[in-house]
């Protein structure tokens, strides 16, 4: 670790309790007749939960890792691929009666949604060890005092407080009239995840734990900065009062959840950082640098989930779109109109994480 | 079957039944008559311990339906104590095999042709025989290796003679017994299963149902069966060699992480039931192997089930719920899974999902977790037997725990998010 100056001011350490606890709301987050988490403050402001030490914390750390010399990673914004169907896609769907896709894709976002709880069980080496400089007051060293915590609880909910997969089902069920669910959304959703086998592993050298837990930190950071995207077409379709039945609630129920998936962004980015700005000690007691880690499996999660995301998107709204408009009179036309609004992205060259020669 | 067997063997079970029902009730009734408080915990566990052992020992005699009678308790720890649970387990159906010629003549008759017409070889010692069924190894007239599963000569018979019997001393007991434990619809369950496990057609066509739901997965290999060659009790399969999936030595020495071999496991029983409503429901370490490149084998899809539309979706929120200590997304979970309230009180599943959220400060998707999570389901509903537990919960518990015994003795664990391919967000 380069650069080391005289620390901040700034409080950097937290207990587990305080990285859990809310900040004061004088009226609960009711959605659809379910409860939330979060609230509103005294002036109606919507306010994200376990936010209380949260926020400052993660903002104290940041400074800190700044502070030190050292950059906060950054994943470019041209990275993140469109949301298929488009707003204008999804909005032609509704309108012609062709409800299933989008209330599948709807359901899926809330059940990936959920799926953020297996944060909480990720195996976090001794990071002490593992890591060459001091971790003292960094992110780092809060993961399993809090961050991850907070983390599974904001997604998944928590005892009777709904998260954020009760949020997007109680926007669906708002917007779309309590739709029926697809009986195959499971099987979509293991059909385009269930590959199994896992990646290779790039960094043998530093051991599987800390590869394991360093890799999903990077994919769930990589999947929280794309979900920005999938903010913004929920917003946009499910506000629209042509398609939507609760246009000013539903709407606002995912831009409470975009508020939510700040921190963590935020604390992600901040504790791979400060993994990048540190060296790491590989199982028989060698140094790698922190940042060529960082990079390669940032490198690797963004190249695939660039490439393989938009298609596998596009195939499986396609897919169920053609079995549900099938035996409907206008289903050439639909499926035509459909293509025609059809947009088309390229993923770019490079992803800012290459891996350099030098590492 | 002879009429002296059909006797003996009703005798036998009627015996062993006056037994078992005169050892709980002589003692309650003395306990009663004396002004004396009920037997104590470590006295009724003691007496649940001796009548599983005798239950047992019934079942190993007998055979037959008797054995799958136990192996149907085992999975039941919302209706018997976890001393029957603990025993019965123990009840595996492997038994002595029928002699090559009565199984030349099943085949012969069934297939319409001699055994040469049919096969260029077939091994007359059988490499397993279970309590319906025994299968030998064969080479087909082309060539192709070939397992051939027999049905045994007199099974109907059998079966029927020991359903009757059970059916008759189950009315008994209910007769005699006020507050009996419901035995009637556990045993029309098993009559049920048992159908299935019979029809062969069935059978092979659930095979084909689950080859073809993974037939893009490399990682998964579902034996072909060739209808060609079976009958209605003669299947014959495609040959395939495996370590047998609780041989982690072997699995190791094949250079396979048994942690993969779990996960692997897992992914496929996660597909089969929650992703595609119909699973085979029988995976007890005699029918999953692994091939020595990592691709998961299973075989006999006699106990094949169809959930109904909406079970798996149901199944994951109740998961769900449990594992996040959710208590309204538990009590809807109960109630569209089709859990019912034996009294009507609307608050049952609401005072159940209490019981389970007061357990614990923070939940987890690991394997152990869930077995606990589920024991305690269970326990719960034995311990307060106002919730009905749907049969299809009921086989599907099954399932999860022979995984989990699985991967007990494969030193591992699963956790379900991850066999569902989560990533996390």
């Amino acid at each position: 670790m380069s650069a080391q100056t005289e620390p901040t001011t700034d409080q950097v350490d937290y207990t587990e309790q305080e990285l859990l606890s809310d900040v004061s709301c004088v009226e609960p987050l009711i959605a659809n007749g379910v409860r939330c988490h979060g609230g509103f403050d005294e002036d109606g402001q919507y306010r994200s939960p376990r936010t209380r030490f949260r926020t400052p914390a993660i903002t104290a750390w940041q400074r800190q890792l700044e502070h030190q010399g050292h950059d906060l990673l950054q994943i470019s914004p041209d990275l993140i691929p469109p949301t298929h169907p488009s707003v204008a896609q999804a909005k032609l769907l509704l309108t012609n009666g062709a409800r299933e896709p989008i209330v599948r894709a709807l359901t899926i976002i809330s059940i990936v949604e959920g799926f953020g709880a297996m944060i909480r069980d990720v195996k976090v080496p001794n990071l002490r060890e593992r890591v060459a400089d001091p971790i003292d007051g960094t992110a780092l060293d809060h993961l399993t005092q809090g961050l991850f915590e907070a983390h599974a609880r904001d997604e998944s909910g928590y005892r009777d407080e709904g998260g954020h997969k009760q949020m997007w089902e109680a926007a669906r069920d708002a917007a779309l009239e309590n739709p029926k669910i697809p009986g195959d959304v499971l099987m979509r959703l293991m059909g385009r995840r269930g590959r199994r086998g896992g990646a290779q592993p790039l960094f043998p050298e530093i051991g599987e734990p800390l590869e394991r837990m360093l890799g999903l930190m990077a994919n769930v950071l990589v999947v929280e900065v794309i979900a920005e995207e999938t903010f913004e077409w929920g917003i946009s379709l499910l506000s629209d009062p042509s398609v939507s039945a609760a246009p000013d609630a539903a709407g606002a129920m995912i831009a409470h959840i975009r508020a939510d998936e700040k921190p963590h962004v935020e604390y992600l980015r901040t504790a791979l950082s400060e993994v990048r700005a540190r060296d790491l000690k590989t199982i028989d007691g060698k140094i790698l640098p922190g940042r060529a880690v960082i990079d390669g499996l940032l490198h690797r999660t963004l190249r695939e989930i660039t490439r393989n995301r938009p298609r596998e998107q596009r195939e499986d709204i396609r897919e169920g779109l053609e079995a549900q408009v099938a035996h409907t009179p206008n289903a050439r036309a639909l499926l035509e109109e459909f293509d025609a609004l059809e947009s088309s992205w390229t993923p770019p060259e490079t992803t800012g994480f290459e891996p350099r020669d030098a590492a | 079957m002879q009429l002296a067997t059909r006797v003996h063997r009703t005798l036998q079970v009627g015996r062993t039944a006056a037994i078992i029902w005169l050892s709980y009730k002589v003692p309650s009734t003395t306990r009663k008559l004396l002004g004396r408080p009920p037997a104590d915990v470590a006295t009724m566990s003691a007496r649940h311990e001796r009548t599983a052992e005798r239950v047992l020992g019934l079942a190993l005699s007998m055979r037959g339906v008797m054995i799958k009678m136990c192996q149907a308790i085992a999975t039941r720890a919302d209706v018997f104590p976890r001393e029957f649970i603990e025993r019965l387990k123990q009840c595996h159906d492997a038994v002595p095999a029928k002699s090559f010629e009565r199984v030349r003549a099943v085949v012969e008759a069934d297939l319409g042709k001699p055994l040469d017409a049919i096969f260029l070889e077939f091994e007359p010692t059988p490499v397993a025989a279970a309590s319906l069924a025994q299968v030998h190894l064969a080479r087909l007239q082309d060539g192709r290796e070939v397992a051939v599963k027999v049905q045994y000569p007199d099974i109907d018979d059998i079966i029927r003679t020991d359903l009757r019997n059970m059916q008759r001393i189950c009315r008994v007991y209910e007769f005699f017994d006020p507050q009996p434990l419901e035995l009637l619809p556990l045993l029309q369950e098993l009559t049920t299963h048992l159908g299935f496990e019979l029809d062969f057609q069935r059978e092979a066509a659930c095979a084909k149902r689950v080859r073809d739901l993974f037939a893009d997965d490399t990682q998964v290999k579902i034996p072909e069966v060739y209808e060609e060659w079976s009958g209605e009790r003669t299947l014959v399969m495609e040959r395939v060699d495996g370590i047998k999936i609780t041989e982690k030595d072997a699995i190791v020495e094949a250079g396979l992480d048994p942690a993969h071999v779990v996960q692997d496991l897992m992914h496929i029983y996660v597909r089969m039931i929650l992703a595609a409503g119909f699973f085979q429901a029988d995976p007890h370490p005699g029918n999953l192997f692994v091939t020595p490149e990592g691709r998961i084998i299973v075989i006999d899809f006699g106990l094949s089930k169809e959930l109904p539309e909406g079970f798996g979706l149901g199944l994951f929120e109740l998961m769900f719920s449990l594992m996040t200590f959710n208590e309204s997304a538990m009590v809807r979970a109960f109630e569209e899974l089709g859990f019912r309230s034996k009294t009507g009180d609307p608050n049952t599943f609401l005072l159940l999902a209490r019981r389970m959220v007061s357990r614990s400060d923070s939940g987890s998707f690991e394997g152990e977790f869930t077995e606990q999570m589920t024991d305690e389901l269970f326990e719960a509903i034995r311990e307060d037997p106002v919730a009905e537990v749907p049969s299809d919960f009921v086989l599907v518990a099954r399932v999860f725990s022979f995984l989990s015994g699985i991967a007990h003795t494969l030193g591992s664990r699963a956790n379900v998010l991850q066999a569902m391919g989560a990533t996390g967000n």
